[in-house]
């Protein structure tokens, strides 16, 4: 991109603020909503409130958000009914801008909680649902616009709908990018662990266990991550472009574990297409409900000045700017990424790697020189215990966790050590940090941890 | 030409709808078992037909023995001492046969035969002011380690034969141990019914959810193995921590510690695990075990060098022997020679990631409640 010279920076803006129809944006709106009341009452039915907000005895933080704490049962419960509702009045443009903060601040607290429970998914969410409480997407088609016709927009900026391309392109294009290393590209791993568990499918289980099949499966992944998101903006081949992108994944949603992200992609991606397609859309829908055309259809678009649109302008470039550089600043930290996992979150990296560990952690008495191994279900949850087991920044809190617990019990100053077991993509256990280290004389930070063994 | 667009529109949302209709419907499967249906069939119907209804079957005959030799007891003829004595040891054994079954029916509120039947070390002092007072309800948690196996053992075996006698000459502790006795069979005959309807359920179950017959028997497969590392090895040793504190050495902490079987019950506990790893009846027969299933899937071990399968079997082979060993029982080979006891406790603690990890992953047993997406 030619961003050096000003004449395109310019140009772009001049683009940004052109009009284009609200139609793609109206309809992002409703499948969000939906999908998100779809997806929190997933969560609730499957018992998860419980599971991860009151049953654990402690929690992971997140670096600077240790302040936050979970709820009690009732007011978590309370906050689900709020993530339902607000979902639900999303997708109806029903007191949009508040219905979308908060679903924007209750999604992000409870995912805040704890970070064992971390998935790009969620800070996708999290991201997307900043994004819609800046965006005017409930200017049309909305019970919103319904009690004050006036509101309603037929033209809205292009850069309404262009952020939410970029921030669903760069989903797909930070996940290829990962995908350029050694052993995705070159050891067809994890991918070949993958199949193997799967050689039971009808028909192309069989092929399975061909080394041959997951070489071709891990490069079509990574060419088709690199590149959807550039096919979806062309017109030509948008129609090839969305069709692999649903084969993609449904094949990933059968395959692991990932509940309802490849639906939601696959039916958020649908914004790249034509607003013509989305005016049908939405006249379809008016069609099965038998809503009438509004009176007014509302020709005014939206009109930023002064100072806020220079606001608008500069939040979005730092933003689009912060999203661009954040997957990068594991560069800043020496070590093999996938191993140390310093800067590995918030970067899209997405079924990338097999990794597991076993954590056996020791408490001594530094006044006795008794020594114990713990045992890590009096502390934390099967779930907790397996993250907790592969990641340092984890582990280190663990041993915090276990230092308090501890001393609340009157043995002060312990010595903690672990002695933690990874396999990385099907390796070799290795010992992951070192085992003689007292992890309670250490504290998180940014700066590389040099605890952590060499793979 | 609005209408006609409109009509194309209609008719591309609805095979769209059909589409999705179709994507959707497997959607609920995701979380499919890695091999099918069928052969999970086969791995159940071999532990369930061949393992745990035998031994539970066994288990309550033991017991049904204890009750004749324990009705059979006279004060005053040290053979029928010894053949109580005897049958409690043959039932002790039997129980650790079982043990690695606590869902379905044992891990009903009126069973939890774990925890009723052997929590040990025995709290004697509760015991004999059960015995002494008369007024206690078993069914209370406060008495869980005064009941069960562990108080058998104390009952029989903490003093020398002679003043066994003399203390069993008073009928309440005859009538504690009945009652005790009457505990465990009434909550094991309730288990060995249960199974009867139980194990069609079991033996139909697919998928490794939470609840599913791969995910129960996986995670008391396990569980049972940690008890075996933890409670009857690391614990009494001072390998231990209780909520993170380090736990001193403490002997009397060992299973069967009045009767002196410590090693032999740990020995029968890997034993049963191991016939169940490789899928070995009560019949003799080696059938569909984890084994097996770990061979289909060229398992590979990510802990030592090669097939995941072998070296399970392996590990259980090598933690038998050093098991064997031991000269003495566990108290005083704690006592006298931790060095050997801390290497039987690593080489037991080998084999936990072999478990943890790689055989989890294998069976894409599901530990983890939620999503994934791989990180």
């Amino acid at each position: 991109m030619a961003i050096n010279s000003n004449f395109s920076i310019s140009k772009i803006i001049k683009w940004s603020y052109a009009d284009t129809s609200i139609a793609p944006l109206v309809v992002f709106r409703i499948i969000f909503g939906l999908m998100m009341f779809a997806g929190t009452l997933r969560f609730w039915l499957k018992g998860w409130i419980h599971d991860f907000f009151i049953l654990p005895d402690h929690f992971f933080h997140y670096y600077g958000f240790e302040w936050v704490k979970p709820m009690g049962e009732f007011e978590m419960y309370t906050i689900f009914s709020l993530l339902l509702i607000s979902s639900l009045f999303i997708a109806l443009g029903f007191f949009y801008r508040t219905s979308s903060i908060l679903f924007f601040l209750l999604f992000t607290y409870v995912e805040l909680i704890d970070v064992t429970n971390y998935l790009n998914h969620y800070y996708f969410i999290s991201l997307v649902s900043f994004l819609m409480c800046l965006l005017p997407a409930n200017r049309f088609f909305s019970c919103d616009v319904l009690r004050c016709p006036e509101k309603a927009l037929k033209y809205i900026p292009n850069w309404t709908v262009a952020i939410l391309k970029f921030q669903l392109g760069l989903v797909y294009f930070f996940a290829g990018l990962a995908k350029l290393n050694y052993d995705w590209l070159f050891d067809a791993m994890p991918m070949s662990i993958w199949l193997q568990a799967k050689t039971h499918w009808p028909l192309v289980g069989t092929y399975f266990t061909e080394k041959w099949v997951a070489y071709g499966l891990s490069w079509m992944a990574c060419i088709f991550d690199l590149t959807v998101a550039f096919l979806l903006l062309s017109k030509r081949f948008r129609p090839f472009a969305y069709l692999t992108l649903v084969i993609f994944h449904v094949i990933t949603g059968l395959m692991f574990p990932i509940g309802m992200f490849p639906w939601i992609m696959i039916l958020v991606t649908l914004i790249f297409f034509s607003p013509d397609f989305h005016e049908k859309i939405i006249a379809f829908i008016r069609l099965i409900f038998n809503l009438k055309q509004a009176t007014s259809l509302g020709h005014n678009s939206l009109a930023l000045a002064g100072f806020k649109k220079k606001f608008l302008t500069g939040f979005l470039f730092i933003y689009v700017i912060v999203q661009m550089l954040l997957p990068f600043r594991y560069l800043t930290y020496p070590g093999d990424l996938f191993w140390t996992e310093q800067g590995y979150r918030f970067s899209w990296r997405v079924m990338l790697i097999e990794k597991a560990g076993t954590a056996f952690f020791y408490v001594t008495d530094p006044e006795t020189g008794n020594r114990g191994e713990v045992k890590n279900c009096d502390f934390l949850t099967p779930n907790q215990e397996k993250m907790m087991a592969t990641q340092p920044d984890l582990i280190l809190q663990y041993a915090h966790i276990i230092k308090n617990e501890v001393e609340s019990r009157g043995l002060k100053d312990p010595i903690i050590n672990a002695q933690v077991y990874v396999t990385l993509n099907g390796s070799r256990s290795k010992l992951f940090i070192d085992p003689e280290v007292d992890l309670t004389t250490l504290q998180d930070d940014f700066k590389p941890k040099d605890w952590i063994l060499d793979n | 030409m609005k209408a006609g667009g409109f009509l194309a529109m209609k008719r591309f949302l609805c095979l769209y709808g059909v589409v999705l209709g179709f994507l959707f419907l497997p959607s609920c499967g995701p979380e499919e078992p890695p091999i099918d249906s069928f052969e999970y069939g086969d791995l159940f119907e071999n532990v369930a037909d061949n393992m745990i209804v035998p031994r539970y079957a066994q288990f309550q005959s033991n017991l049904l023995a204890l009750q004749a030799r324990l009705n059979a007891f006279d004060a005053s003829d040290v053979q029928t001492l010894i053949s109580l004595q005897e049958q409690f040891k043959a039932t002790y054994l039997s129980w650790q046969s079982v043990s690695a079954f606590e869902f379905g029916p044992a891990a009903e509120y009126s069973a939890l035969l774990r925890i009723n039947c052997n929590s040990f070390p025995a709290l004697t002092d509760t015991i004999e002011e059960n015995i002494q007072f008369g007024t206690y309800n078993l069914d209370f948690p406060s008495n869980y380690q005064a009941k069960g196996l562990p108080a058998f053992d104390y009952l029989l075996f903490h003093a020398d034969q002679n003043e066994l006698l003399l203390e069993l000459n008073d009928p309440s502790r005859i009538a504690y141990l009945q009652d005790c006795l009457a505990d465990m069979q009434g909550r094991v005959d309730e288990v060995v019914n249960a199974w009867d309807s139980y194990r069609d359920i079991f033996v139909s179950s697919y998928g490794n959810d939470q609840s599913s017959s791969l995910s129960l028997l996986f995670n008391y497969f396990l569980y049972d193995y940690e008890q075996i590392k933890r409670n009857k090895f690391a614990l009494p040793a001072g390998f231990a921590t209780s909520f993170g504190i380090p736990i001193a050495m403490d002997t009397s902490k060992v299973e069967g510690f009045y009767s002196g079987k410590s090693f032999e019950l740990i020995h029968a506990n890997l034993t049963a695990l191991e016939s169940v790893y490789l899928g070995i009846g009560e019949n003799g027969i080696d059938g569909i075990g984890i084994y097996e299933m770990l061979k289909a899937y060229n398992a590979i071990s990510t802990v030592v060098d090669g097939d995941l399968s072998e070296a399970i079997a392996d590990q259980f082979v090598l933690c038998k022997e050093l098991v064997n060993q031991f000269a003495n029982d566990l108290p005083y080979e704690i006592v006298n020679n931790i060095s050997q006891v801390q290497e039987t406790s690593n080489e037991l603690q080998k084999m936990v990631p072999m478990i943890k990890n790689d055989m989890r992953s294998y069976f894409s047993v599901t530990v983890t409640l939620g999503d994934s997406d791989g990180d």
